[in-house]
């Protein structure tokens, strides 16, 4: 038996909705040893308990809140929480992870893990106080805007309580929907809010008033005042709470890599309309997560326009690649994404395709770069099924596959691209390829050795398989502590001296390599078993034939034996077939 | 005579010193038992700040019936004496008190050097 570690609750509350009733089990620590919490011990339980085939919109499905070892303590930018579920947008495995104070809840609650089953016959909701649930009507909430409903059910339960809502977009099964906490949180990508959706569940409500042991309470928080102090809140990870994500705008514009009009060029000559100083401007407040020590949130409002953002990725979506330009527009989008329920990036990369699509006569979706006010009203019709929107709700990947433009699709596996022009940081192009979910931002993040620290030429494939492995192993393992990405400075060396102190058992920085390399391989491991394999791997074509015609990249196109290389290179380190599959033996070593 | 003082402006609601004064007073990680509680929410779209510490006012030491509470440069609770009857929790004016199996926890800003403030990490709370 593995042995029992300190930092966990030791305890999975697993809820079945069909039958509206719970239980409680031991988390599986020999799961924890491999995984240790968060996204790795989510996928693992996903690879276990989701059979191969599983519609993801049915009863089958499971959805995995998971917390790691660190979630309720105060190790630094610790408080984020892992939703998981199989994905109706891409039909491989999905993990999300959202801020808030909802992840420290789930741990004071008692729990390492909540698993959902099944379906309610009826909308409703579902009430976790400490060890006690309910299964409450929803049916004054059902067809709300998340916004609205989160309010009802706040004013109803009071602040010691967190909310996970979906709005209509959920609620109708869109493939883009997400779950929002904290109002301005959320859970965004590969349709999760679909599959909350789909299990007839408006919202998770949930108190949680007890405790987190660990090992030597008193050597390890007081350890925790000097890593705060000398590698979180210091100059390099400052401008988190001075400007948020609104920072990337710059360096983004700067390095080639903003996208414009869809993906058809990078920089934006206008970024001054809509950057950080513009925004910031306008700040209400700053909020961070549970356990946070910078403080991302920036809490705006501008004209009628409110949310906590807007994030680097929405700006850009809602900005420069929509041909807008108008600082309260981006902010509205935003706002109306969150309570309509919906990711702003694959909601956003799709109606700018809808944008080109119309623009060059291929199919007229109505909208054209720089309708901003048309682009807001679509989001709601996105959401609601109405109309256009009905067509646009399908995302990139089935509207092309119906109405053509597969080639201007930004997607892989049915996710949309996050806002970095992998023409102008070639690297990413593999990151979206690779990444076990469809594009995403938060694999591999190449623009940061490629473009902002230029540690390696961004124009080439050379190097990009080991750059790309590196930057995923970190990921995998930091995001399996439950760290937030904003904590740029934290190393294997301190990840496992904490886990070590907080677990009581001994952790080395070889082992966050390894664990790091396992959370890769079985997020791998559960697609493979679902059919993928390099064949799904896959750019747009835009990315590989057409070249960018102006800013610090001008010129770049990625060539298709360049990105060959690059998938050759992982899949070599990665010890996977040049298929793109896995060997058995590699597979059994997960287990 | 030094004082817990909050800077809403810098406050980003991460609830960090409800965590470190639980560490220290209870031997876990455990906010609901913690003698402080400062937290941010939304409220019909604005940012509120819910701000819940010790300002050494005294009022508890008053309202106390059996003189179990003493103010000097902090607060301290004589166990042997506080019956737990909530009458310093009903004067508190920041709500800051708990009673919990007949006593009453009270802040005593850790004898003059509050682990809270240590680890505040935007200096939102300071002790001058």
């Amino acid at each position: 038996m593995t042995q029992t570690m300190l930092g966990y609750q030791n305890k999975v509350l697993r809820i079945d909705l069909t039958k509206k009733g719970c239980s409680f089990e031991p988390l599986r620590m020999d799961f924890a040893r491999k995984y240790v919490g968060s996204k790795g011990l989510a996928i693992r339980y996903m690879y276990e308990e989701l059979e191969p085939g599983i519609d993801p919109l049915g009863p089958d499905n499971k959805l995995f809140l998971t917390t790691g070892p660190f979630t309720g303590t105060p190790v630094p930018c610790s408080g984020k929480l892992s939703i998981a579920a199989k994905s109706p947008a891409t039909g491989t495995m999905n993990d999300c992870s959202v801020g808030g104070h909802v992840g420290v809840r789930v741990k004071y609650a008692g729990y390492d893990m909540i698993i959902f089953e099944g379906q309610l016959d009826k909308p409703g909701y579902v009430l976790i106080d400490n060890d006690k649930i309910r299964f409450m009507d929803a049916e004054h909430l059902w067809g709300k805007g998340s916004h609205e409903a989160e309010k009802i059910l706040a004013d109803q339960y009071g602040p010691e309580y967190s909310i996970l809502s979906i709005g209509p977009a959920g609620e109708n099964l869109n493939i883009m929907s997400c779950i929002n906490c904290d109002y301005y949180r959320q859970a965004g990508r590969g349709g999760i809010g679909a599959v909350m959706g789909s299990k007839n569940m408006k919202a998770i409500v949930i108190r949680g008033t007890g405790g987190v042991k660990v090992n030597d309470i008193e050597g390890t928080t007081k350890r925790l005042f000097e890593i705060l102090r000398n590698d979180v809140v210091n100059d390099d990870n400052q401008f988190i709470f001075d400007d948020g994500t609104t920072a990337f705008l710059e360096a983004c514009n700067d390095g080639g890599i903003l996208p414009v009009n869809n993906f058809s060029d990078t920089t934006d000559e206008k970024w001054t309309e809509y950057n950080g100083e513009v925004l910031n401007s306008y700040r209400q407040g700053k909020r961070g997560c549970g356990s946070c020590g910078l403080g991302c949130g920036n809490f705006l409002k501008i004209g009628n326009a409110i949310c906590e953002g807007p994030e680097y990725e929405t700006i850009a979506v809602a900005g420069p690649n929509a041909g807008n330009r108008d600082p309260e527009k981006i902010v509205k989008f935003n706002e109306v994404c969150d309570n309509m329920g919906l990711d702003t990036i694959s909601c956003g990369d799709t109606i700018t395709w809808a944008m080109e699509m119309t623009e060059s006569g291929r199919h007229d979706f109505g909208i054209k770069f720089g309708e901003a006010d048309k682009m807001i009203e679509y989001v709601e019709k996105i959401a609601k099924l109405e109309g256009v929107g009905a067509d646009l709700a399908l995302g990139t990947k089935k509207a092309s596959e119906k109405f053509g433009g597969e080639d201007i699709a930004m997607q892989v596996k049915g996710l949309e691209y996050p806002q970095y022009e992998p023409r102008g940081s070639w690297g990413m192009a593999l990151s979206y390829a690779v990444s076990d979910r469809g594009a995403c931002h938060m694999r591999a993040y190449a623009p940061n050795e490629e473009v902002f620290a230029a540690s390696i030429p961004p124009y080439t494939p050379e190097g990009k398989g080991q750059m790309v492995y590196n930057l995923g192993e970190f990921n995998a393992i930091k995001f399996s502590l439950c760290i937030c990405d904003f904590w740029g400075t934290i190393d294997y060396a301190i990840m496992s001296e904490l886990l070590t102190r907080v677990t009581g058992v001994e952790w080395t920085e070889q082992d966050m390599a390894d664990v790091g390399r396992r959370v890769l391989n079985i997020g791998r491991a559960f697609n493979q078993r679902e059919g993928f394999n390099r064949a799904h791997d896959t750019v747009p074509k835009k990315i590989v034939r057409d070249a960018l015609q102006n800013g610090p990249a001008a010129g770049q196109v990625i060539p298709p034996e360049a990105f060959e290389d690059m998938l050759n290179q992982y899949y070599e380190i990665m010890g996977w077939n040049q298929d793109g599959t896995m060997p058995d033996e590699l597979v059994k070593s997960l287990l | 005579m030094k004082r817990l003082k909050f800077k809403k402006e810098k406050c980003i609601g991460c609830q960090l010193c409800a965590q470190l004064c639980s560490a220290f007073k209870e031997g876990e990680y455990v906010p609901s038992k913690a003698r402080i509680a400062i937290e941010t929410t939304y409220d019909n779209g604005n940012l509120k700040y819910h701000d819940h510490f010790c300002i050494i006012c005294g009022m508890c030491a008053k309202a106390c019936p059996v003189d179990a509470i003493t103010v000097t440069d902090h607060i301290e609770v004589d166990f042997d004496k506080c019956i737990g009857c909530g009458a310093c929790a009903e004067k508190c004016p920041k709500k800051v008190v708990k009673i919990r199996d007949e006593k009453a926890y009270i802040c005593d800003t850790c004898g003059g050097d509050p682990k809270c403030v240590q680890m505040c990490p935007q200096n939102a709370l300071t002790f001058e």
